[in-house]
C-alpha cells in the first residue's frame, strides 16, 4: 500500500509541480548528454566531434523528452487540461460568440434547473422524517349512498381500535387542527397560531424528538392530566427569543395555562397545511402541539369523523412481507367489528405520506418539466446553430491544425473540451438563474405548494446540472466535429441545410409551447370571468375565533359564541363607511367547506341515495355583505335567533333538485343530519338564494343549505365586511378594534380582501399559466434569435452574389422577396410540425383547462399566425439588409 | 517510435531486468546505468536515453527503484537511482525466468 501512496504522490507531483518536474528532467538529460560527450573527449575526440557523436548516440532530445513524459502516466489528464486551457483561450478570443452561446445555454439550463429544483423538492426528496417510506396516512375509503367513494377521516373510536388492536404498525398517531391564541401571560397580547392536537406517539411515527426539552408522554394525554404543550423552533425564536429558561414554564393557549415541555427541531412543522386536504384546516406550518385526549366516551365514539391518522408500518410490513393490502384488510376487519354495516362498503386505505403530500401536484409539475425541456431543446439548437456558424469562421484554423498532423480524434477531443468549457460556464449561469427562478416560482404560489419548505439545491439538482452540461458538451462537440467534416468534404449547402433543420425545429417547438401557454391563459381568463354567485369587490374578510382551550362543547358555549358574533357584526354594520357585515363558518373560495346529510320531509329517495348538501353556518347580514341574491322568501333576521326556532335557507340548486322550483321550496321542512343536539325539530325553508361557488371557480355549486349561527353553534366565523368606498383594507383597524372591544380574548387572523381570497383560489392555475407563458416567450425569443442568426449568416455569405445581381439590374425588392421566400419556406414547415405537435400534446393539459377545448381552433390558428409573423420578421431584417448591398461590393472585395 | 527504439537496442522486456541488475551493486545515475550495461556487455547491448528514462519512470511506479538528487564526485547535482527490496526480489524472479527461457532456447537451437 506504501507503493500506491508513493505512486499517487508521484502522479500528483507530475500534475501540479509540472514546471519543477520538467526542469528536473531537463537537468537530468543535460547531465547525461554532458557525460556522453566527456566520455568521447576522453577517448580523444575534439570537442566538436564529441558533441556530434554524443548527439548521434543520444537521438532526438525532443523524442527522448516525449517518451519520458509519456512514462509519467499523467498524459491523458495533461491533454485534457491543455485542451480546456485552449478552449478558454478560443472563447476569450471570440467574446461575442461566447457571450451569445453561454447566455442562451444559461437561460435554457436556468429555466430547466429551476423547475427541476421544485420537482426534486416536492416529488423526489424523501420527506424530512425518519424512515419516511414507512409513514402512511390512514383514511377510510367511504362509499357514499350515491355510489361515490371519498377519503374520510377517522372517528376517535376507530382510531382507538387501531391503536389498541392493530399489529401492522410500529406506532400510530391521530391528530387534528386546533387553532390557538398564544400569549406569554394572561394579560399579554394574544396571537393566533396554527396548533394541532396530536397523540404523543406522533413523534415516534415521524421519528423526530424535540431539540430542547422533551415530548409529552402518554400519561400527559389522559383526561385530567395537566396541560402541556410543545412549540416550533420558529415560534420559540420569534416569540421567546430562543430562551431555554422558558422550558417548564407556563404559556397561555386560548387563555388556559400550559406547561411548555419542549421545542421541536428547526424546520419541523408537521402537519403542514398544503400537504393535507384543505377542509382539515391545518395551518401552513404547525407551531404548537398539545396532547390529543380521549375520554372514555370518545374511545367508543364511532360517529364523529374528525381525526387524521398516520402510522409507521412495522419493519416487517415496510419491507413487503405483508403488503399494503394485507394491512388494509386487517384494519378493515377492525372497522367492520365496530360497524357491521361497513361490510363490503367502507374500507381502510393507506396512502404513503409522500403521495398524500404531493400526488395531486405531480402531473402539473411534470407537465411544467416537459414544457421547460422544450425551452432547453431550443436553446441547445441555437447553440448548435452558432457552433456550425463558427466552424465556417474557423475552417482555416482547423485545416492548418489537421495539416500539421493533429490526429482527427485529438481534434474532436479538443472540440468537445472547448464545448465543455462553454457548457460549464453555461451551467454556472444556469444555476445562478435557477436559484432566483426558484424563488420567483415559489412566490407565485404562496402557501399552496405542498412541501415548499423541502425545496432547495441538493446533490440531485447539482448532478442533473452537471449531467446536462456534460451531455450538452458532448453533443455540441460532436455536432461541431460533424460540421467541420462537412465543410472539408462537401459543399457549404449541407451546413446551411443542417441549420435550416435546426431553425425549423425551433419554430415547431416554440409554436407547440405557445399553443399550450395560450390554452392555459385563455382558460385562466375564462375562470376569472366566472360569476361566483357573490360579489368579492369592496369587501374585507377576517377570521375571528373564540378561545377554545378545553373540549369542544357547542351546546354549552354556543349561545355565548352566537351573541358575541351578533354584537361584532351589528357594531360593524352601524360604523361609518360600512355597508353590511356578516359572518360565515367556511368562507367561499377559501378552500374550506363542510358537508352534511339532509332529508327533505315528505320525499322518498331510492335506497342508498340519501341526499347531502354543503352546510354554511352564517351570522349577521351575511347575504348582504357578500351580495348573494335572494331569489325567493327572506333572509335570516332577529326572529331566527329566538329559542326553539329551526329555519334554513337553501340555494337554487337544492330547491330545484328537491322541489322542482325555487318558490315551491318555501315552507318545506328538512331534517338536518348534522345537528349537534339529537332532538332538534325539522328545519323550515324560509328563503332561496343564488348558487355560490365555494370550492373552486371551475366546479359547479353543489346543493347548499344555510343555517343561522344562533341555531347551529360554531366557535369561529369569517367576517365579511362590505365597505362603501373602494378600499376595503382601510377598514382593518376598525375591524380589529371592534372585535377586541366586544371580545378581548377572540383572535383575528387571515385579514384579506375578498378579491384576494378569490384570486388566491386561482393560485395554482396562475402558477401553471405564468410559467408556461414565460417558457413560451423565452422559446419564441430564442427561436427568433436563431432564425435571425441563420438568415443573417446566409446573407453575409452571399453578399458578393447579391452585389452581382444588383449590378446586373435586379431590384432591391426582388432580392428581399428571394430571401423572404427562403425564410418563409423554413418557417412554414416549422409551423406545420408545431401544429401537429401541439395537436398531439395539448391533451395532457385537459384536466387543467376550463371552458376551452385542448384543440381550440382559434387558439391554434392565432398562435400559428403569431409565430409565423415573428419568424417572418426575423427573416425580413437580414433580407432587407441584403437588398442594401452596394453593387460595387464584388469589385471591392476582389 | 519509442517502442521501436527499445526493441532494436535490447531484447524486449529485458531492459527492466538489465537496469535492476546494474543498480543491484550500487546506486547510479542514468548515464552511469547506460555506461555500465555497455561496459559489461562489451558494447553488444546499448540502452539509449529514449528507452532508459521511461523505463526508470516505470520501475519507480512499480516501487522497484527509488530516485533522489545527490551531488556527484565532481560536485554536480545528479539524480541517483537505487534498487529497493521489492526490486531485488523482482530481479531474482526475472533472472530465474530468464535463465529458464535462455536454457530452453539453447536447447531448441542445439537440436536443430
Amino acid at each position: 500500500m506504501n507503493n500506491i501512496a508513493s505512486l499517487l504522490r508521484r502522479r500528483l507531483r507530475a500534475l501540479f509541480r509540472r514546471s519543477i518536474v520538467e526542469r528536473e528532467m531537463h537537468n537530468e538529460l543535460a547531465f547525461h548528454f554532458e557525460l556522453e560527450k566527456k566520455e568521447r573527449m576522453r577517448a580523444g575526440a575534439s570537442s566538436a566531434e564529441a558533441h556530434r557523436a554524443a548527439m548521434h548516440a543520444f537521438g532526438s532530445v525532443d523524442h527522448v523528452k516525449e517518451a519520458y513524459r509519456d512514462a509519467r502516466g499523467t498524459r491523458p489528464l495533461e491533454n485534457l487540461v491543455q485542451d480546456l486551457r485552449y478552449g478558454v483561450r478560443v472563447l476569450r478570443r471570440n467574446p461575442l460568440f461566447a457571450a451569445a452561446a453561454i447566455t442562451t445555454l444559461g437561460l435554457g439550463l436556468g429555466a430547466t434547473l429551476a423547475v427541476f429544483n421544485v420537482v426534486n423538492g416536492v416529488l423526489l426528496r424523501p420527506l424530512p422524517y425518519k424512515d419516511p417510506e414507512r409513514i402512511n396516512v390512514i383514511w377510510v375509503a367511504w362509499r357514499w349512498d350515491d355510489g361515490t367513494v371519498s377519503d374520510m377521516p377517522l372517528s376517535s373510536g376507530w382510531y382507538s381500535d387501531i391503536e389498541r388492536d392493530s399489529r401492522s404498525f410500529d406506532a400510530v398517531a391521530a391528530f387534528r387542527a386546533w387553532p390557538y391564541a398564544l400569549a406569554e401571560s394572561p394579560d399579554a397580547e394574544r396571537e393566533a397560531v396554527a396548533g394541532a392536537r396530536v397523540s404523543p406517539a406522533l413523534f415516534d411515527v415521524l421519528g423526530i424528538s424535540p431539540a430542547v426539552g422533551r415530548a409529552f408522554t402518554r400519561e400527559e394525554a389522559v383526561p385530567g392530566a395537566p396541560n402541556v404543550a410543545l412549540i416550533s423552533h420558529d415560534l420559540w425564536q420569534r416569540k421567546f427569543g430562543g430562551n431555554r429558561d422558558i422550558i417548564g414554564k407556563q404559556i397561555y393557549l386560548s387563555d388556559a395555562p400550559f406547561t411548555l415541555t419542549g421545542v421541536m427541531p428547526p424546520g419541523f412543522a408537521f402537519p403542514r397545511g398544503a400537504e393535507l386536504p384543505a377542509p382539515f384546516q391545518f395551518g401552513l406550518r404547525t407551531d404548537v402541539w398539545t396532547p390529543l385526549v380521549f375520554d372514555s366516551s370518545e374511545v367508543r365514539n364511532y360517529d364523529t369523523q374528525n381525526l387524521m391518522a398516520v402510522g409507521k408500518l412495522s419493519e416487517r410490513c415496510g419491507t413487503g412481507e405483508c403488503s399494503a393490502s394485507v394491512v388494509q384488510s386487517e384494519l378493515t376487519g377492525l372497522l367492520i367489528r365496530s360497524m357491521p354495516a361497513a361490510q363490503d362498503k367502507h374500507a381502510y386505505k393507506l396512502v404513503s405520506m409522500a403521495d398524500q403530500a404531493a400526488a395531486r401536484i405531480r402531473r402539473p409539475l411534470l407537465i411544467l418539466l416537459g414544457a421547460v425541456a422544450f425551452v432547453l431543446a431550443i436553446a441547445a439548437a441555437n447553440v448548435i446553430s452558432l457552433l456550425i456558424g463558427r466552424v465556417h469562421a474557423r475552417q482555416r484554423e482547423l485545416a492548418v491544425r489537421s495539416a500539421l498532423g493533429a490526429a482527427r480524434g485529438r481534434l474532436a477531443r479538443q472540440l468537445i473540451a472547448e464545448n465543455l468549457v462553454l457548457c460549464l460556464l453555461g451551467m454556472v449561469v444556469g444555476l445562478t438563474l435557477a436559484f432566483w427562478g426558484t424563488k420567483v416560482m415559489l412566490s407565485l404560489v404562496p402557501g399552496s405548494l405542498p412541501r415548499a419548505d423541502d425545496i432547495g439545491f441538493d446533490w440531485r439538482v447539482l448532478s442533473v446540472a452537471g449531467l446536462l452540461a456534460l451531455i450538452a458538451a458532448l453533443g455540441f462537440g460532436v455536432a461541431a466535429a460533424y460540421a467541420a467534416r462537412l465543410r472539408f468534404t462537401r459543399a457549404a449547402v449541407s451546413v446551411s441545410k443542417t441549420r435550416r433543420v435546426l431553425v425549423m425545429t425551433e419554430v415547431a417547438l416554440s409554436l407547440t409551447l405557445l399553443i399550450g401557454a395560450a390554452l392555459l391563459t385563455r382558460s385562466f381568463l375564462s375562470l376569472q370571468q366566472v360569476r361566483p354567485g357573490f360579489d368579492p369587490s369592496n369587501a374585507l374578510t377576517a377570521r375571528v375565533s373564540m378561545p377554545l382551550s378545553g373540549r369542544f362543547q357547542p351546546l354549552v358555549d354556543g349561545p355565548r359564541w352566537s351573541t358575541t358574533f351578533d354584537q361584532i357584526t351589528a357594531r360593524l354594520a352601524s360604523a361609518p363607511g360600512i355597508d353590511a357585515a356578516g359572518g360565515v363558518f367556511t368562507l367561499p373560495m377559501s378552500g374550506a367547506y363542510e358537508g352534511g346529510g339532509v332529508r327533505p320531509i315528505g320525499k322518498v329517495y331510492p335506497a342508498g341515495q340519501n341526499p347531502s348538501a354543503q352546510v354554511q353556518v352564517v351570522s349577521g347580514d351575511y347575504f348582504g355583505a357578500t351580495r348573494t341574491n335572494l331569489v325567493a322568501g327572506r333572509v335570516f333576521d332577529a326572529s331566527d335567533n329566538e329559542p326553539g326556532r329551526a329555519t334554513m335557507i337553501v340555494n337554487r340548486k337544492f330547491a330545484r333538485e328537491h322541489y322542482g322550483s325555487e318558490t315551491d321550496a318555501l315552507g318545506r321542512e328538512v331534517a338536518a343530519l348534522f345537528e349537534f343536539a339529537r332532538d332538534r325539530p325539522n328545519r323550515v325553508i324560509v328563503g332561496v338564494v343564488d348558487d355560490v361557488k365555494t370550492v373552486s371557480l371551475d366546479a359547479d355549486a353543489p346543493p347548499q343549505v344555510y343555517v343561522p349561527l344562533s341555531q347551529h353553534p360554531a366557535p369561529a366565523q369569517t367576517l365579511v365586511i362590505r365597505v362603501s368606498g373602494n378600499d376595503p383594507l382601510a377598514a382593518v383597524p376598525l375591524v380589529r378594534q371592534t372585535v377586541h372591544d366586544v371580545s378581548p380574548s377572540a383572535t383575528v387572523k387571515e385579514v384579506r380582501t375578498f378579491e384576494s381570497v378569490v384570486a388566491d383560489s386561482l393560485a395554482r392555475q396562475r402558477f401553471n399559466m405564468t410559467l408556461v407563458a414565460t417558457f413560451a416567450i423565452l422559446a419564441l425569443v430564442l427561436a427568433f434569435v436563431g432564425l435571425y442568426g441563420v438568415l443573417a449568416l446566409i446573407v453575409g455569405q452571399r453578399r458578393r452574389e447579391i452585389g452581382v445581381r444588383l449590378a446586373l439590374g435586379a431590384t432591391p425588392g426582388s432580392v428581399v422577396r428571394a430571401f423572404l421566400g427562403e425564410g418563409v419556406r423554413v418557417v412554414a414547415i416549422g409551423v406545420v410540425i408545431g401544429l401537429a405537435g401541439a395537436f398531439a400534446l395539448t391533451r395532457v393539459l385537459s384536466s387543467m383547462l376550463y371552458g376551452i377545448s385542448t384543440t381550440d381552433v382559434s387558439t391554434f390558428a392565432g398562435a400559428a399566425l403569431f409565430v409565423g409573423l415573428v419568424a417572418i420578421f426575423a427573416t425580413w431584417v437580414p433580407a432587407r439588409r441584403a437588398s442594401r448591398v452596394d453593387p460595387r461590393t464584388p469589385l471591392a472585395a476582389e | 517510435m519509442a517502442p521501436q527504439d527499445r526493441s532494436r537496442d535490447v531484447v524486449q522486456g529485458t531492459l527492466d531486468m538489465l537496469v535492476l541488475k546494474a543498480l543491484s551493486l550500487t546506486p547510479m545515475h542514468g548515464w552511469g546505468i547506460t555506461n555500465r550495461i555497455a561496459q559489461i556487455t562489451k558494447d553488444v547491448l546499448t540502452v539509449n536515453p529514449g528507452s532508459l528514462y521511461p523505463a526508470l519512470e516505470r520501475l519507480q511506479d512499480r516501487g522497484w527503484i527509488t530516485a533522489d538528487w545527490q551531488t556527484t564526485e565532481s560536485g554536480r547535482n545528479a539524480k541517483y537511482y537505487k534498487i529497493t527490496a521489492a526490486g531485488r526480489r523482482r530481479l531474482g524472479t526475472e533472472t530465474e525466468s530468464w535463465r529458464r527461457m535462455a536454457a530452453a532456447i539453447e536447447a531448441v537451437l542445439r537440436t536443430t
